[in-house]
């Protein structure tokens, strides 16, 4: 299906992040935003109150990120597509919801454009350190998407990406942006709507009575109805069955029953080859390969210039998803490689995946930065001569010292015994 | 609780709205297996946030009947009271009060009076329908759970009003709290002979303490317009033929 003429405000344009994200959404179809002002974020809401209403969308700014979060997963199952918009603390707040969301399949959009540090942080500045959070945030199991786009055309992109993927597959998809890629202004070019490619939700269209909201078709996802239509829907965030009646045991007495939570699960995990979007670059005859998502993307791609002048093969390797994890490609490479640089903007978290995958190959090297601006691509680039020349096999993550590191903390800590 | 949803069933049918518009959400206190059988569309999510998920239900459809059952609408769920009355978010929210977190061994709730606490509490209560009148509910009501005939037409009034409206329900909890305040009767009898009814009555004048008689009645019932109508009023001043009506009173997109 195409995009609606209505809602995409088709031409070359100069501006930030946020604001394309705000375009991206209303283009994708969204008619719902309910979200709660906090920095760095606030444009892309601002945008979308100011042009969805000539469109018939609504913004409304809930009284806090929990009401925002339950409104939108509300207007999901009313029926239009729906997306929430904030930053760290506020994201902190949503997760409750998230697991809430998983659980009754409401296919909605969170824009995270990060900040750095814990708590109130650095609001102003950037960071990539909600990455483990936006995997394991609330409470059970569950699985979501989480895309990471690096510049302002990107978040326009990967807004509509990011609500093809939510009606997909019926899950909690999250843009992991950063206030660097949020707040910067470039060129960005919205495409005319006959060449935007929307994914409208399936709706189910059977015998009434023979509805189940939640059995799954072939790809395990379940078609979806609206909220007020007559079908007597039973919708719950407690373990339940295709009916959507509450399961107190999983495996109920006598009969062997489809374990519930397996699915919500398995929906991603089995399709994760057809979810999953990598860029790579001078890979097949790398020996150091860099693995980077977001801002630290365009940052690498200065460093591997620098360590390519010294003489060192560096491909690269882009996670345009970062969840689900591309388990199978770094597995692939740590077979053939020597080692592998992350550079991310916090203490290690994709890191650990990294070297989950790698299953003790290859040696892994990080390159930490704690917040508050990107990497000094000289870094990077130490870094690979590094990983490069390493001969020995080191059995953990190693962490490679940055200027910044070794200016502020002048060689580390020195811990009492 | 299954007095509520028969009042609540019934009022539907009086009200003269179509079943299949009515939209139930509730929060964990209340999981009644009985919405299965009313034939209306049920969404139980996580505590205190049925207001908001009934703020999405509600603009995500404006046609919809929005129907809030909530148990922890005073704590966890006060802040999007206090704002959807602020709003006058289209909505009816039906409080179960039955003083105390019932599940989790009788704590007592911000809704308890001193004197009726399983554990002598010393916290002033909330008192839910002046706190909905001043949060700007355009209705309010307080009934027990006996008053079957007076909160069924409570609910066929507020189904029928354009705006945020708040019933709270008295129900009794589980029996050790009866037990622990010495209440022989059975408390749903204790409650109903206990009360006084006294439509229209002020509601700072409606607070539930242990000496004084339970005052239940229709207390506000007023006109104002409610926030999708406000919504397009606004916009459509700034905007003009720009902008694109979202549904409300003046029919949907």
């Amino acid at each position: 299906m195409k995009a609606n003429p209505r809602d995409v405000n088709t031409g070359i344009y100069y501006m930030d992040g946020d604001v394309a994200a705000g375009y991206g959404a209303l283009a994708a179809g969204c008619r719902f935003i309910g979200g709660y002002p906090i920095t760095p974020s606030t444009e892309a809401a601002e945008t979308f109150a100011r042009i969805a209403p000539k469109a018939g969308a609504v913004f409304i700014q809930m009284e806090d990120e929990l009401g925002s979060i339950a409104s939108i997963m509300g207007a999901s199952w009313a029926g239009v597509k729906t997306m929430t918009i904030t930053s760290g603390p506020g994201y902190s707040l949503m997760m409750e919801a998230i697991g809430l969301g998983a659980m009754i399949e409401a296919p909605f959009v969170i824009l995270n454009i990060q900040r750095g540090g814990p708590s109130t942080g650095v609001p102003t500045k950037t960071g990539q350190a909600d990455m483990m959070q936006a995997r394991w945030g609330s409470h059970g199991d569950y699985e979501v998407i989480a895309i990471c786009p690096d510049s302002p055309q990107e978040l326009f992109d990967f807004t509509i990406k990011a609500f093809n993927l939510a009606e997909k597959y019926r899950c909690p998809v999250m843009i992991m942006a950063d206030e660097c890629i949020g707040h910067m202004s470039e060129k960005v070019v919205i495409p005319p709507a006959e060449e935007i490619e929307i994914e409208p939700r399936r709706f189910y269209e059977g015998p009434k009575e023979k509805y189940l909201p939640f059995k799954a078709d072939k790809d395990l996802v379940p078609k979806m109805v609206k909220a007020g239509d007559g079908y007597n829907l039973y919708i719950t965030g407690l373990v339940h069955d295709e009916r959507g009646y509450p399961v107190k045991n999983q495996m109920e007495k006598g009969k062997r029953q489809k374990l519930p939570t397996r699915r919500l699960v398995d929906k991603i995990r089995l399709n994760a080859d057809k979810i999953i979007e990598l860029a790579e670059e001078g890979l097949d005859d790398a020996e150091v390969v860099v693995v980077s998502y977001g801002i630290s993307y365009r940052v690498a791609i200065r460093g591997i210039e620098i360590a390519r002048k010294k003489g060192i093969k560096v491909g690269h390797l882009r996670l345009i998803t970062v969840w689900p994890f591309p388990d199978k490609k770094i597995s692939e490479l740590a077979s053939k490689v020597k080692a592998f640089v992350i550079p991310e903007i916090n203490y290690g978290q994709i890191v650990f995946e990294v070297e989950r995958c790698s299953h003790g190959q290859v040696n892994v090297v990080l390159v930490p930065h704690g917040g508050g601006g990107v990497h000094n691509p000289d870094d990077i680039a130490e870094a690979i001569e590094y990983a490069a020349t390493e001969k020995k096999k080191i059995r953990k993550v190693v962490e490679w010292k940055t200027r910044l590191e070794k200016f502020v903390f002048e060689g580390g800590y020195k811990l009492n015994k | 609780m299954n007095p509520i949803i028969t009042a609540f069933a019934n009022g539907i049918k009086k009200s003269g709205v179509e079943l299949s518009d009515v939209v139930v959400v509730s929060d964990i206190p209340f999981e009644p297996e009985i919405v299965k059988e009313l034939g209306v569309d049920f969404f139980h999510v996580t505590r205190g946030r049925a207001i908001a998920f009934g703020t999405g239900l509600k603009l995500g459809n404006p046609d919809l009947k929005v129907v809030a059952f909530i148990g922890d609408l005073m704590t966890l769920g006060g802040n999007h009271l206090v704002h959807s009355g602020r709003r006058n978010m289209e909505m009816l929210v039906i409080c179960v009060n039955n003083f105390i977190y019932k599940e989790i061994a009788g704590i007592p709730a911000p809704s308890v009076s001193p004197g009726f606490s399983a554990f002598s509490t010393f916290e002033k209560p909330f008192n839910a329908p002046h706190l909905a009148n001043s949060c700007g509910a355009i209705y309010t009501a307080r009934w027990t759970a006996m008053h079957t005939n007076e909160l069924t037409n409570s609910i066929a009034n507020a189904l029928n009003k354009h705006g945020f409206s708040v019933i709270e329900v008295l129900l009794p909890g589980p029996n050790f709290y009866k037990d622990i305040n010495q209440i022989n009767s059975e408390l749903l009898d204790f409650y109903y002979k206990n009360s006084i009814t006294k439509n229209r009555e002020d509601t700072r004048n409606v607070e539930i303490t242990p000496e004084e008689k339970i005052v239940t009645g229709e207390f506000t019932d007023k006109e104002k317009p409610p926030f999708i109508d406000t919504y397009n009023a606004q916009l459509s001043k700034i905007l003009g033929d720009k902008f694109i009506p979202h549904g409300g009173q003046s029919g949907r997109d």
